[in-house]
């Protein structure tokens, strides 16, 4: 019942009380209305709603700024509902062009389709299902439930194409990619020479050498072939810059997801670790699979504050094979210096994609001498930092967040034929 | 037409309630009869405003008619007025839901809420007659009768029905 019916009701109780009590039949008489309208819900029934609810979401997965349309189809397997409210009960923060309610009638095995287009920021979006209301015609009488139609939408981060980012593991696996291996065998890449031996193709003879040493020399190639890379995202709120409404951590995430497609595409196998309220670990994989892991994960990455993890110090080396290379996505700070050092000791290479936080926050401040100052105070510290890091041969790509990230990588290789130091 | 219909059964409060000034209380009655003019034409006010208001003018009507009937005015009016403040109200109550209603909604809801109103005022009507403040005709009183028994059949047999398919 409604709160309308209870007025009513009231209104009528109070006339027959006052009628009885004073014993005037006119005030009876009076209340025989709202008797009648007190009765109405009674005089029908009213079953509960029993509704199939069925959402089609396409795409599941889209990338930023890009529409998901949403096509509901409503199904009545009850009796009929003279007035029907439905409501989906949306997650927070997605955008919806179009309806995503319902109000009107619904006849037993009726169906009905709303149609909506949603947008939404980087993320998972969780939907739960839809609040339902059925009203007699009078609004008396009312019947309240919940329709579950749970489904799962996920807005990946926006990715850029990155080329030519040459890494050199250690230890390569065994399958034909693009790193060079230090082995020589089938490769285009020219790794040595050696004396003929039988069975040599007569193609890699190298005249020159030959009739210089009056001997058959044979060229050799190095073998190009895939890698393990490890991408260590860094999620931890200390290394956070946040102004304006905008946040350095979802540009870590972009590149995140542009290395894992970059090396993806080159046939690596490669995993992922979020690193900051908990571990987050993406096993390590290969191709389009993986990528959609990858990028999965990405999509639901948040920044976490947790004492265990505040420094890199607790990072599980382990999950990592031995001699790989690891892509570590973080601002820097000056007390991670000292694991990224241990973890080149340990024999991985490690190359860091370091988003300039001060490049970032600049942007938004007033331009004054203070601001000057302070800048040159963190630009010196970060300098220090970062010169640190180089001196321990970790590769350091300082990235200004407001370019496209390959042009810093490009920058960082002019002059590197291939990042080996160490 | 729902809104109409509304609008129409503030006014007729509006002016029983005027009515009732003829009876002595012309102050509460005017004052009123104002509030239910401002009830019929409510549509521009926020809806929080309006939900207040019709909630209200169906209370103060119903007190001013209890306080009419108390003080010796007419029942006829009283009842009038208790069916046109209970069909205002209802409709009122009806367009907060439903912003832009099909017509076939409305023709339901009309049949629903007008079969209600006329039983109530029928059911009143003779309640008052049988106490004998009410004279009648041989024939009025059997046209009475007979639109009172047709309703009564429509609304039971509705009843019979909808049981017997549920």
């Amino acid at each position: 019942m409604t709160r309308s019916w209870s007025l009513v009701t009231s209104l009528c109780m109070i006339l027959l009380l006052a009628g009885l009590l004073l014993k005037n039949g006119a005030l009876l008489a009076v209340a025989l209305p709202y008797l009648l309208f007190s009765l109405a819900p009674f005089w029908r029934s009213m079953e509960e709603p029993n509704l199939e609810v069925e959402r089609r979401l396409q795409p599941q997965h889209l990338l930023g700024g890009q529409p998901c349309h949403m096509t509901l189809s409503i199904r009545n397997a009850g009796s009929d509902l003279e007035e029907v409210f439905l409501a989906d009960v949306l997650p927070l923060g997605l955008q919806v062009e179009g309806d995503f309610t319902y109000h009107g009638v619904l006849r037993s095995a009726q169906t009905e389709t709303i149609l909506s287009i949603l947008r939404g920021v980087r993320g998972k979006y969780e939907f739960s299902g839809f609040r339902v209301l059925a009203n007699d015609l009078l609004g008396m009488r009312r019947h309240e439930k919940f329709v579950p139609s749970p489904a799962t939408l996920a807005v990946l981060p926006a990715m850029e194409r990155l080329w030519r980012l040459k890494i050199s593991p250690r230890r390569t696996r065994v399958y034909t990619g693009a790193i060079r291996s230090r082995e020589s065998g089938a490769g285009v890449e020219f790794f040595g020479t050696r004396a003929y031996v039988s069975g040599d193709p007569l193609r890699h003879l190298n005249w020159k050498a030959g009739a210089r040493w009056d001997l058959l020399i044979t060229n050799l190639f190095e073998q190009e072939r895939v890698a393990d890379v490890g991408i260590i995202l860094d999620a931890r709120s200390v290394a956070e810059a946040r102004a304006d409404g905008e946040s350095l951590f979802e540009h870590s995430i972009r590149a995140a997801a542009s290395l894992a497609e970059y090396f993806l595409r080159e046939g690596n196998r490669v995993g992922l670790l979020i690193y900051g309220n908990m571990i987050e670990w993406t096993f390590p994989g290969y191709g389009k699979a993986q990528r959609a892991r990858i990028l999965s994960a990405l999509a639901k990455a948040e920044l976490g504050e947790h004492a265990v993890f505040k420094e890199l110090e607790h990072l599980p080396t382990r999950l990592f094979p031995s001699e790989s290379q690891i892509v570590l996505v973080s601002p820097i700070l000056p007390e991670d210096v000292a694991m990224l050092r241990y973890l080149h000791a340990l024999g991985y290479r490690v190359l860091v994609i370091s988003p300039d936080p001060i490049v970032f926050e600049k942007r938004f401040l007033p331009v004054e001498e203070f601001t000057a100052l302070a800048e040159r105070i963190a630009r010196m510290q970060r300098g220090a930092t970062l010169s640190k890091l180089r001196r321990a041969r970790v590769n350091v790509v300082e990235w200004d967040v407001t370019t496209p990230l390959h042009i810093p990588i490009k920058q960082a290789m002019v002059g590197i034929k291939r990042w080996s130091v160490g | 037409m729902v809104r109409w219909v509304k609008r129409l059964a503030a006014i007729a409060n509006s002016i029983f309630l005027f009515a009732f000034s003829f009876y002595g209380h012309p102050g509460v009655a005017i004052i009123g009869g104002i509030i239910n003019l401002v009830w019929a034409f409510d549509e521009k006010l926020a809806p929080r405003i309006r939900r207040l208001l019709r909630s209200w003018a169906l209370m103060v009507n119903t007190a001013f008619l209890a306080y009419g009937v108390l003080s010796g005015g007419s029942s006829m009016l009283a009842l009038f007025l208790a069916g046109g403040s209970l069909l205002a109200w209802n409709a009122g109550l009806f367009l907060e839901r439903w912003r832009d209603p099909p017509v076939f909604i409305q023709y339901q809801y009309l049949r629903r809420i007008g079969v209600l109103s006329a039983s109530g005022l029928l059911a009143g009507i003779s309640a008052v007659a049988l106490q004998g403040h009410l004279t009648l005709s041989f024939l009025s009183a059997f046209l009475l009768m007979l639109a009172a028994g047709f309703l009564w059949l429509r609304i039971i047999s509705g009843v019979l029905k909808d049981r017997n398919l549920g």
